[in-house]
């Protein structure tokens, strides 16, 4: 794979093992690794939560002709690019995270919640979540 | 009939009962009979066709309540009495009410108007046929109220499938009909029974110059009773139940009994219209006296559960139809081949009058 | 016409589990459809991080109840890559037998549900007598129906047994599955039903990250068994059809079924032929993962299943993460849905092989 016209357009990119690390404009790069290099099916995103870094996000992204994957990362503070636009299955994974770990998707129109109830507080996946017995009782408020 | 009245007249005198009772009574028996007799077919119907599904799926069916499971139906209906009747909030009460009463009374009429034996109709009109089918589209209005009464969306549009449903399916019901009517040059039901009656027996019945007929009357007669594949409108997968999502208890009961019903007096039009109804296979019949009228309904109630049995059958074999395609199928195919069919059965009766 | 708002589910007979969907329908015509998931929702992820990995392991079946070795064999996957265990040849050949035995009754509930959502109940049945067999071979050897928890790090719980039982699965598989066809396949009804309804195009599919035999039935030819060191030696074709619709998802799961016993049949002569059980196993109490992010995939019977582990050499993972197929099929149901009619409605997203709890997680 050719990455060196890759890396001339995204200068602020790193490469850490098989990832590849960007800083910003993570809708745009996602954009140019699908549209020049056929990358064609985003498995999946993956959160994870780093404490005071921030929220990775983990982009997996397969190329269906050559079988080749590819990871791009990123570290977002509550504040994240949408995806959602590019890849319709980011949608599903959009809300998932807004759910989990708060991170909030800027052009995602169906960011909700997914699994917890709409008046649910915190973000069950977030390392400073703390369960309190009280809120385990939500049903019975309402 | 008139003879029966004799009888019973007779019967009475010599116990010095006065004949105006005689009068009076000799309505009111045949509605208990008819009443009794239909719940209990139906109870039977009902076993009839989960012990068959059981075989058809390779499982036993029934069998726990009464001896190999016959009174299973028995105790379910006693629990459906039992149950609590519960009306949503936000339905139409007198309307939710009104229409599980309402659709028993066309079953009962229509099982009043078959000739059981030549003898013995319960309600023997010139023109029984006709009635027949009139009365036999009732029951889509009690639907369509139940549906609308029960402020369900399911329910709304369970009921808006079948009111399409029959009126799509009524039209070749009326052109086979109207076939066989000029093929037995009579509207009742008894005289067009005793139209078929030849010594060769099965050869003389309508099923075979009127096949074409037999298998439309067949496919619509299943439309109209909502059963498989065209029971769109209680379509389990999509409805939830359809227009009796709602209904619960001895309201449920009644829709259900009055299928039941409806199921078992179709297939009895069936073996009337194409069977030759009551007559013996055999073109003579096997007994003589009395037991010649058992013997004719023996032969009408062994062909009209030979027809549910296929209809069974089919269910156990069939996935639903789409919605677009079972109306599609009536107006495109249905509707044509029976007028096609009718003008047949006029050419025919032309030819074989001039034979005459 | 005034629009209705129709609220299927989550307690409805054919979303399959606790799927709600909200319909707006004009008429019987959807007009647009928004799924709303997290009835089943466990908290599999949060679980993982204050569980040790060997008290995770029981858990990991319970994703998706109708296929649990594939997740079993997953979690089993990703902590022996961590830790670079071997496994020996006869675990691999018992772990894929055991697999392709779960696909086949995993797509054979499938086939039976699939026909009950089109109103015709007797396939049920007859899917659930095959798939009977094999739950009872399972039993036997793992001691469990579905919930098998047969598949351990370096290894399985117990050798094999008993190898004419899943002989004479693959027998009866072979004389009813064209029993199947027969009744189903060509029959006016379901074609009606079936065929031309639900059109998932390969472009749609691929962007809306649906895998496995929803993009194999539109004639896309991604196979994730085809990389995968497990099946290594294994000689399989996928199956790929042309059709992109409802007709063809039905129809390659039940080539698929055919595919797969071939598969499993492969792994019995290897078995029947193979002595002893030699298994690298580890003490299960002290496994600590190097620090580190390790990611495995599988071809479950439902697409694409992978594992994320990211570990802090501790006792637990610090963060797990699971792709489930499943969860992307419901998001493509926002789309595919939109337009139909709901009795096709109905049809199409039975097509999609939808299982909740995978969803919900």
């Amino acid at each position: 794979m050719n990455w060196e016209n890759f890396k001339n357009i995204f200068s602020d990119v790193e490469t850490k093992g098989d990832k590849l690390i960007v800083k910003t404009n993570i809708a745009k790069t996602i954009d140019f690794i699908k549209n020049n290099y056929h990358f064609d099916v985003l498995k999946n995103i993956t959160a994870v939560d780093l404490k005071e870094q921030g929220v990775e996000l983990i982009y997996h992204l397969f190329n269906v002709e050559d079988e080749e994957e590819l990871l791009v990362s990123i570290l977002v503070n509550d504040v994240a690019e949408s995806v959602s636009k590019i890849f319709d299955s980011a949608v599903a994974d959009e809300k998932e995270i807004y759910d989990l770990f708060g991170v909030k998707f800027i052009g995602n129109d169906e960011l909700k919640r997914l699994y917890m109830p709409e008046t649910w507080e915190g973000h069950p996946l977030k390392k400073d979540y703390v369960e309190n017995d009280e809120r385990l009782n939500w049903n019975d408020k309402a | 009939m008139n003879y029966l009245y004799f009888l019973y007249i007779e019967f009475l005198a010599k116990y010095n009962i006065p004949q105006l009772f005689g009068d009076i009574t000799f309505f009111v028996i045949p509605c208990v009979i008819i009443f009794v007799a239909l719940l209990l077919v139906i109870l039977a119907l009902v076993l009839f066709e989960r012990k068959l599904l059981g075989w058809f799926t390779q499982r036993k069916g029934p069998n726990r309540v009464g001896f190999w499971g016959l009174l299973q139906t028995v105790a379910d209906a006693f629990k459906l009495l039992c149950k609590e009747n519960v009306t949503p909030t936000g339905a139409d009460r007198f309307l939710f009410n009104l229409a599980p009463i309402l659709i028993f009374i066309p079953v009962m009429i229509c099982l009043g108007l078959i000739p059981f034996s030549s003898e013995f109709t319960f309600m023997n009109f010139q023109t029984n046929l006709l009635i027949y089918i009139v009365i036999a589209t009732m029951p889509v209005l009690s639907i369509l109220l139940a549906g609308w009464a029960s402020n369900n969306k399911y329910s709304l549009i369970g009921a808006m499938r079948n009111v399409a449903q029959i009126l799509a399916y009524e039209l070749p019901i009326a052109f086979t009909v109207l076939s066989v009517i000029v093929l037995a040059s009579s509207m009742n039901l008894t005289q067009i029974t005793l139209a078929q009656s030849s010594k060769l027996g099965v050869l003389g019945w309508f099923c075979i110059p009127c096949f074409i007929g037999l298998v439309i009357m067949f496919i619509s007669t299943i439309a109209e009773l909502n059963r498989c594949p065209f029971d769109l409108p209680e379509a389990e997968s999509e409805l939830i139940c359809g227009y009796n999502t709602e209904y619960s208890g001895m309201r449920f009961a009644l829709f259900y009994l009055s299928e039941y019903g409806m199921l078992f007096a179709n297939s009895l039009l069936i073996s009337v219209l194409f069977f030759g109804g009551f007559l013996s296979p055999f073109g003579k019949y096997l007994t003589s006296g009395v037991l010649i009228y058992f013997e004719q309904a023996f032969w009408l109630f062994l062909k009209s559960f030979l027809i549910i049995f296929i209809m069974i059958w089919i269910r156990a074999t069939l996935p639903r139809m789409a919605s677009f395609d079972l109306l599609k199928f009536s107006w495109v195919v249905l509707l044509p081949v029976s007028i096609l069919n009718l003008f047949l059965m006029v050419i025919l009766k032309y030819i074989g009058g001039l034979h005459v | 016409m005034t629009k209705l708002k129709l609220n299927l589910g989550p307690q409805h007979p054919s979303t399959h589990g606790v799927l709600r969907l909200i319909l707006e329908l004009e008429g019987e015509k959807i007009l647009s459809c928004e799924p709303d998931v997290g009835y089943l929702h466990r908290g599999m992820e949060k679980m993982a991080e204050r569980l040790s990995y060997v008290q995770y392991l029981p858990l990991v079946d319970r994703i998706d109840y109708l296929a649990g070795f594939f997740y079993s064999e997953l979690m089993c996957r990703t902590v022996e890559k961590a830790l670079n265990l071997e496994i020996s040849d006869k675990v691999r050949a018992i772990r894929v037998m055991m697999l392709e035995l779960n696909r086949i009754a995993s797509h054979l509930l499938w086939i039976g549900a699939f026909l009950m959502d089109l109103g015709a109940t007797s396939p049920f049945f007859y899917a659930f007598r095959e798939r009977e067999m094999i739950l009872k071979y399972f039993e036997k050897v793992t001691g469990q129906r579905m919930m098998n928890n047969y598949f351990v790090f370096g290894g399985v719980r117990r050798d094999i047994f008993d190898l004419e039982d899943v002989e004479n699965i693959l027998a009866t598989l072979e004389k009813k599955v064209p029993d199947y066809e027969k009744l189903i396949t060509e029959n006016p009804i379901f074609l009606q039903r079936t065929r031309g309804k639900g059109i998932l195009l390969k472009e749609v599919a691929l962007n809306s990250s649906i895998t496995g035999v929803n993009l194999r039935a539109s004639g896309f030819d991604l196979d994730f068994r085809k990389r995968d060191k497990l099946y290594c030696g294994f000689y399989f074709e996928p199956v790929v059809l042309e059709g992109t619709d409802a007709w063809s998802r039905y129809k390659a799961r039940v080539l698929e079924i055919i595919e797969s016993s071939n598969i499993v049949r492969q792994a019995l002569e290897y078995l029947k032929k193979e002595g002893e059980l030699n298994q690298s196993l580890i003490n299960p109490l002290n496994i600590k993962l190097p620090e580190g992010e390790y990611y495995s995939e599988i071809e479950a019977p439902r697409g694409l299943a992978s594992l994320y582990i990211k570990s802090t050499n501790e006792k637990t993972p610090y963060r797990l993460k699971w792709r489930t197929p499943s969860f992307y099929a419901v998001n493509l149901l926002r789309k595919i849905l939109v337009g139909e009619y709901l009795n096709d409605a109905i049809a199409i997203a039975g097509s999609l092989d939808i299982i909740l709890p995978e969803v919900d997680k």
